[in-house]
Parts: structure tokens; C-alpha cells; sequence
């Protein structure tokens, strides 16, 4: 049991994920497990009906890919992600700082904020679509209600973090209340904010499929269902396991492109 | 001390006292809205019933019986999925977390299992336990279950060295190791994935009601949203709300023991 850790210091997490993406033993556990399933399925073992053989995903898959649907949906359903994303983080922002820089306006907003925030962000979906009906915009504004609160909260925190010093600063140069704004406070808040958004970012793939599940007929989620419903369970598969790569790929390419901020983590880390 | 105890006393519970007029304060914003809403909103509305038809709404959906059965509902598989989710996410953290192999191997696997939103589960899901009650139990579990495993895994990692040590110079078994040393200094971890955890669940306990339409608040909202009865909408969110701030209590609950284990 000691030796492990004896081999040496513990290796930071963010090093050991990406290191975990080229070992051996995970891509053989995949592997393995596709390649049981496939035996099951092709020898029928198990009598699932609907339990599709790996091939015959990835065979789904590789079609739904040449015939463009795929892309096509995934498009749809990016848009509408990244756009309410985009939309509820700016919200976030511009509310956040506000009221992590007002006294005021945190005695007469916090607690308004923390009761709205505990409301499950998916019991609007419903209240959503009856306001918008079945559009994009409906799964627009389901997004960014949700994507803002994590926003919100690291901001307040982050214009909160402002160093005794750098107030003395501004003072010293006699900044106005704006120019303070954009030359301490925001960029104090930066790491806070990238954590929130980051949150915000694996959430808003999440509700935009839920969105299109229930709501807009569109895009990856309404493709599940249809699948589904049309006795597809390749496809259905093959479209689950695309959302999973999908949301990697986006968490890949946020941590990529805040990576130069060396200080993102020090965000508080959860959304409470 | 005695002479100062009268003197706090006194003032703590005022202090208290002021806080909590405070945040109070700080709800005005939103009675605010509703009441503009309640007195703007004249007449029925399709898209914005005022606030007191949500409470007709709701009061009517307890007289005909389907309120009280469906919040239980909810509130069940909230318990037993957190529950299930916290045992399962520390028996796999733990094992994770102390075999350095067992870690590499499943470590692929389940990043891609955690990044599948929870919505596209219940499709699966579906398919292999039809709508019942413990098909919402495999889904929400699906989905919460790794902030607990990865808080106590992270943590079994970072077991001081000096506890095995003990545990060798005590000469105890593996098992009692276990029980009486990985165990015991796991709870912390354990704590915080809990809170991280609750509000989770309840999330997802909702969003597969909304989806199969299995018995639970998550239903009546989806139905009250398909008949266009706004009003019920409304008044269900307004529930959900509710139960969002109880699970916040829990979690407030969950931090004071965390800390109080660990101050000791």
C-alpha cells in the first residue's frame, strides 16, 4: 500500500488526467468491455432486445456522420449551448461585480439571489417552453438561467478578493469609480469568473440536450428520443456517445484556452 | 469568563436577530416582483398567472390528491439516491483513491461517464428498467455519484504516510485497517462530497420526472406545462424552490459536522 506513494510526490490532478488520456490500462479497460459486449450480443447471451452491439454503434455512428444529421445537430445544439452560455455568463459578470462592489446592493440583492438560486435550474425548463414555445430561443434562455448563477457567485467573490493594496492604489491614482472597475476589479475577478465559466460551460451542453429532449424538436438531444422512439438503439447510442465526446472535447478546449491564466484555479470551486 | 457571560448573553442573540433582519432585507427585491406581479397581472394569463392562482393551483392539486404523493415521491428518491450515491461514490473512491492501477485503468472510463450529461442516461436507462421507481434511482446515482467519488478518492491519495505507518506498528489486519484507519479519516471527504452532491440530485431527480413522466413533482410539471395550466407550472417551481433551500440547509448541516469532525 506505501509503496505507491513512497514512488514519489503526489503528481497535481490537472497533470494526471492528462497523462491518464495516453495509458494503456484505461484504453484496454474500454477496449475490453466493447469487445465483451460485442461477444455477448453477437453469441446472444443476453437476451436484451435492445441492446445494441458495438459494431453496429459504431456503425450507426460512422452513418449518422456521412449523412451530415450529425453534424448538422451537433451544430444546432452548440449554438444554442455556447449562446445562452455566452449570454447568462455576461449576465453573471456585469451582476456579479455589482454586487460584490455595493454594500448596498448586496444587503437589498444576496439573499434574493440565494432564493432564486436554489430553485433547480431544470423546474424552468417547463415555465420555458411555455413562454417561448418550441423554438431556440426557449432553450436559449433555459441555458443562460442556468449558466449564470456559478458566474454570479465567483464574481461577487472575485470583486470581493481585491487586495487592501491595490484599493490603495487606485486611491493613489485617483481613478474613477469606472476606470477602478476595468483596471482592479475585473481583473482581480478574472480567475474567479474563468472557474464559474467553466461550470457554467459543461452545464450549458447538459441543459441544451435536456432543452431539445422536452422542448425544441432540434439538434443532439431531440435526436435521442427520436431514436428511441424509432427503435434505433444503435443510433440512440451512437448519439449519447457522441454528446460524452462532445462534452470532453469542449472542457479540452476551455482548459486550453484559459490555460495561459495560470491563476484559473484559485476560483472557488464549487458553485455554492 | 462568568463576569462576560451575561454581557454575550445578550448579545449574541441580538446580533443574531439583526443579521437575519438583514438578509430578510434582502428578500425585498423579490416580494417586490411579486406583488407588481400579482397586482399587474389582472385576469387569467397563459404565460404569467399572478401569484395567488399558483397557490389556487396547488391547493387544488392537494385537494384532488396528486400534490402530496408526488412530493413524497420526489423527496424519496432524493434521499435513497444521495444515500446510495454517497456509500457507492466512497467504497469506489476509497478503492480508486489507494490503488494507483485501479485508478490508471478506470480513469478513461469514467471521465467519459461524468461528462454524459444525466438526460442522455435516461433514454438507456429506460431500456433496461422501464419507468419505475428504480430506474430514476440508477440515473440520478449515474449522475451525482463523482463529486463523492472524486473528493474521497482525491483524499485516499492523500492519506498521511503516518497513518499506515500506525496501522503497520498496531499490526492490525487489512481489514481493520480499513475500518479503523481509511475509514474514520475519509469522513472530511466524504463530508464535502455530500454537499456538493445534494444539490445535484435534486436536479436530476426532477429533470427524470419531467423526462419519463415517472411519478414525482418532475411530472406534475410536465403535465401542468402540456395542458397549459401555467398557474400549476408556477406553483411547482415555487415548491421546487423550497426544496432547493432545504437541501441548502442539509448542506449548511452537513459543513458545521464536517468541521466540528475535523476540529476534533
Amino acid at each position: 500500500m506505501t509503496t505507491a506513494r513512497i514512488a514519489g510526490p503526489p503528481v497535481l490532478s490537472r497533470t494526471r488526467r492528462r497523462r491518464l488520456w495516453l495509458n494503456w490500462r484505461g484504453a484496454s479497460l474500454i477496449v475490453a468491455l466493447a469487445l465483451l459486449v460485442e461477444l455477448l450480443v453477437q453469441t446472444r447471451v443476453v437476451d436484451f432486445q435492445y441492446v445494441p452491439a458495438p459494431s453496429a454503434v459504431i456503425g450507426a455512428g460512422w452513418r449518422l456522420l456521412a449523412s451530415g444529421r450529425l453534424l448538422s445537430d451537433t451544430g444546432h445544439t452548440l449554438s444554442a449551448a455556447l449562446l445562452g452560455w455566452a449570454i447568462g455568463s455576461a449576465a453573471g459578470i456585469v451582476l456579479g461585480i455589482w454586487l460584490g462592489l455595493s454594500r448596498w446592493a448586496r444587503r437589498f440583492g444576496l439573499t434574493s439571489v440565494e432564493v432564486l438560486r436554489a430553485i433547480p435550474g431544470i423546474a424552468f425548463v417547463p415555465v420555458v417552453i411555455l413562454i417561448f414555445g418550441f423554438t431556440i430561443t426557449m432553450e436559449v434562455v433555459t441555458i443562460l438561467f442556468v449558466c449564470v448563477w456559478p458566474v454570479l457567485v465567483n464574481a461577487v467573490a472575485g470583486a470581493q478578493a481585491v487586495t487592501a493594496v491595490h484599493d490603495d492604489v487606485a486611491r493613489t491614482l485617483q481613478l474613477s469609480r469606472l476606470q477602478r472597475v476595468f483596471a482592479i476589479t475585473l481583473p482581480t475577478a478574472v480567475p474567479y469568473i474563468a472557474t464559474g465559466m467553466k461550470l457554467g460551460l459543461s452545464t450549458s451542453l447538459a441543459l441544451a440536450v435536456v432543452a431539445e429532449m422536452v422542448g425544441n424538436p432540434a439538434g443532439l438531444g431531440y435526436s435521442i428520443v427520436y431514436f428511441q422512439g424509432a427503435l434505433q438503439p444503435a443510433s440512440m447510442f451512437a448519439v449519447i456517445v457522441w454528446i460524452g465526446l462532445l462534452g470532453l472535447a469542449l472542457n479540452l478546449l476551455y482548459e486550453l484556452l484559459t490555460g495561459r491564466l495560470s491563476t484559473v484555479r484559485t476560483g472557488l470551486a464549487e458553485a455554492r | 469568563m462568568a463576569t462576560m457571560n451575561d454581557t454575550a448573553f445578550s448579545a449574541v442573540p441580538r446580533r443574531r436577530w439583526r443579521r437575519g433582519m438583514l438578509s430578510l432585507l434582502g428578500l425585498l427585491p423579490l416580494a417586490l416582483l411579486l406583488l407588481v406581479w400579482q397586482l399587474v397581472q389582472q385576469g387569467p394569463s397563459p404565460y404569467f398567472p399572478r401569484p395567488s392562482l399558483w397557490a389556487d393551483a396547488l391547493v387544488k392539486l392537494a385537494v384532488t390528491g396528486k400534490l402530496w404523493p408526488a412530493l413524497w415521491a420526489t423527496v424519496q428518491t432524493f434521499l435513497e439516491s444521495l444515500v446510495i450515491a454517497t456509500l457507492l461514490g466512497s467504497v469506489l473512491g476509497m478503492l480508486i483513491g489507494r490503488r494507483r492501477r485501479i485508478a490508471q485503468t478506470t480513469g478513461p472510463l469514467f471521465e467519459f461517464f461524468r461528462v454524459i450529461p444525466a438526460a442522455a442516461v435516461v433514454p438507456v436507462a429506460v431500456l433496461f428498467g422501464g419507468y419505475t421507481e428504480s430506474m430514476k434511482i440508477v440515473v440520478v446515482v449515474f449522475a451525482a455519484i463523482w463529486p463523492v467519488l472524486l473528493t474521497v478518492q482525491s483524499g485516499a491519495r492523500r492519506l498521511p504516510a503516518a497513518r499506515d505507518d500506525l496501522a503497520r506498528s498496531m499490526r492490525l489486519t487489512r481489514w481493520q485497517a480499513v475500518w479503523k484507519v481509511l475509514v474514520p479519516s475519509m469522513v472530511p471527504s466524504i463530508l464535502l462530497g455530500v454537499r456538493v452532491a445534494a444539490p445535484i440530485v435534486l436536479i436530476i431527480v426532477l429533470l427524470v420526472e419531467i423526462i419519463t413522466q415517472v411519478p414525482g413533482l418532475g411530472a406534475l410539471l410536465a403535465s401542468g406545462q402540456q395542458n397549459y395550466q401555467a398557474a400549476q407550472v408556477f406553483g411547482i417551481v415555487a415548491i421546487s424552490g423550497i426544496l432547493g433551500l432545504l437541501t441548502n440547509l442539509l448542506v449548511t448541516a452537513v459543513e458545521a459536522v464536517a468541521t466540528r469532525y475535523e476540529s476534533r
